[in-house]
């Protein structure tokens, strides 16, 4: 069964009980305590330690759904996790086979494989994979391969007490989703999207398990407004790679051959 | 355009910047500069009178690849689990490619240093040469295969720029060599070439990233952008150096001079990668200009 997580963020209420529920379930060290000056957030970003991220905006501009009533100020949060991408650009370009697909269509980085070359902290659109300093390895969401083994929701959707943070069967997900914004739409509340519901809306992944309903650019939350795995544009990198490596093999014919003495 | 423009999360990046250390860039000119004598050494070796360079070239291949191959295990965050590379074929991984062809090469370049002389030696030689040409450009292809976006928007030309600068790189330390007349036309054409093709395909690397004005940048700012430079002048210094009548002092300073060109490019091209990831404006106004998945999807 191919699971899913919607992230709805009109009701997220920015209260990070999903970044405790992932750190305890998962057992993460913390990421220091530092005061960022960046809104509420101190946790700044997804991260080897960090799968779950809720990113806050003060946006000065007047977004229907999240309108705060004071001027044009919107109060915009999110709750960020990795979107474990239809075509994943870190299991695509991962050397020694760690980044495996999971039986839920999840993007899982087995850690008894996984050498921390770092291909894959490189290679990902979105900056979710890191590599812990102390460890050694590249980590992040699991998407609670375990947990959803025994049956269980993961962690972080457990703990969301608005339901922001939804789980299940990916079709019903986006069903349900794209009622949610119809919804909205019906109410006049015309901001609201989906992002990376299927490969229409990101094409560069094929879509993203983990998708979410945002009401401004995707730029303001952070994210990448056209996301592409980086091996569907290698193609040609290769091509000018074969005519760069026949050039220099005709090169070093040449410098060889015109001595004719 | 939107409301968003120019917009960023606080500044932050949006993209990680890659964890490779200097180990990287080093193994990429080493790496190069062994593929790329290799292909010499393979092409002189049906010459019975160049029998002096081809074992220098196989004794830079061997050493280079090998040293080379060290410094990726030194990068790793598991050195202990090096072998993994080898434990998948994979060819959507520019890296695993690379392993693979690394592993191959060397394999061929000790070889063709042991038995210098015997028949596998120089069945060995030869194949290394044909190996060695890719294993000075795949590099390219392997930072086009990230999110950075100065990377991913040079990705037609920069699998050149490493090729060529290998050549570069290779005739260069051949030049620091003590070479016969003969051997010195040999090299000194190679050189010319490799030197020659760089320049154009870094001016042509500087073009492609330029398309969008923040993803190129960082060749001009920071600490890549004055590396970047670097190797330009001191590549074009080499290849000038090469150009007047030669005298022995000459050549090995040219080999000086082209040397620290050919590992100030690697460490331009790896910094201003570094500082592209940094730059979250770079991924957003790449993709906005359409240059993220609308290229190819």
């Amino acid at each position: 069964m191919t699971t899913g997580f919607f992230t709805d963020t009109t009701v997220c209420i920015g209260c990070k009980a999903c970044e405790v529920a992932c750190k305890e379930w998962n057992g993460l060290p913390d990421d220091g305590f530092v005061f960022s000056g960046m809104s509420y957030d101190n946790t700044l970003s997804l991260g080897a330690s960090t799968w779950r991220h809720v990113s806050f905006i003060e946006r000065p501009a007047a977004i229907s759904t999240n309108t705060t009533g004071v001027g044009d100020f919107s109060w915009l949060m999110m709750s960020d996790v990795c979107k474990h991408c239809e075509s994943a650009a870190c299991l695509e370009v991962c050397p020694t086979g760690s980044i495996v697909r999971t039986e839920f269509d999840s993007v899982f980085i087995q850690p008894d494989i996984c050498n921390g070359c770092g291909m894959c902290v490189a290679a990902c659109p979105f900056g979710v994979v890191d590599r812990r300093e102390d460890d050694g390895r590249a980590w992040k969401c699991t998407f609670c391969y375990d947990r959803q083994k025994d049956g269980f929701t993961p962690a972080c959707a457990q703990a969301c007490p608005t339901e922001s943070i939804q789980f299940g069967d990916l079709d019903e997900l986006k069903e349900h989703a794209r009622a949610r914004v119809e919804d909205l739409h019906a109410r006049g509340l015309h901001d609201a999207y989906l992002y990376g519901v299927d490969a229409e809306s990101t094409p560069g992944t094929g879509g993203l398990n983990a998708f979410f309903l945002l009401v401004d650019e995707p730029e303001v939350y952070n994210l990448p407004p056209d996301p592409v795995s980086s091996t569907k544009k290698v193609g040609r990198s290769w091509r000018t790679m074969g005519l760069a490596a026949a050039g220099l093999l005709v090169a070093a014919i040449a410098s060889v051959a015109a001595d004719r003495r | 355009m939107s409301r968003a423009e120019g917009t960023t999360y606080y500044d932050l990046p949006v993209i990680k910047e890659p964890v490779w250390i200097w180990a990287v860039p080093a193994y990429f000119y080493l790496g190069g500069a062994a593929g790329a004598a290799a292909a010499l050494g393979s092409a002189a070796q049906r010459k019975s009178n160049l029998r002096g360079l081809v074992r220098k070239c196989r004794r830079i291949a061997f050493a280079g690849s090998l040293t080379g191959a060290g410094l990726l295990v030194l990068d790793l965050g598991r050195p202990e689990r090096f072998l993994n590379m080898l434990r998948v074929f994979r060819p959507t991984s520019a890296m695993s490619m690379g392993s693979w062809l690394l592993a191959t090469f060397n394999g061929l370049a000790g070889t063709a240093v042991v038995f210098d002389g015997h028949g596998i030696g120089e069945v060995a030689g030869l194949v290394a040469g044909v190996a060695g040409a890719p294993l000075t450009g795949y590099t390219g292809v392997l930072l086009s295969d990230t999110a950075v976006p100065l990377w991913q928007s040079a990705r037609s030309t920069l699998p050149v720029v490493f090729a060529s600068s290998g050549v570069s790189a290779a005739a260069s330390l051949l030049d620091l060599t003590d070479l016969n007349e003969r051997e010195r036309r040999v090299v000194w054409r190679f050189g010319l070439a490799g030197q020659a093709v760089e320049l154009a395909a870094m001016t042509a690397m500087e073009r492609e990233a330029h398309r969008v004005e923040s993803v190129g940048r960082p060749l001009k700012e920071g600490l890549g952008g004055s590396l970047w430079k670097t190797a330009k002048v001191l590549t074009g210094l080499s290849l000038l150096l090469s150009l007047v009548p030669q005298s022995s002092k000459r050549r090995k300073l040219s080999g000086v001079v082209g040397s620290a060109g050919a590992i100030a490019l690697r460490f331009s091209v790896f910094h201003a990668g570094k500082a592209s990831a940094r730059d979250p404006r770079a991924t957003f106004d790449h993709q906005r200009a359409g240059l993220g998945a609308r290229e190819v999807v």
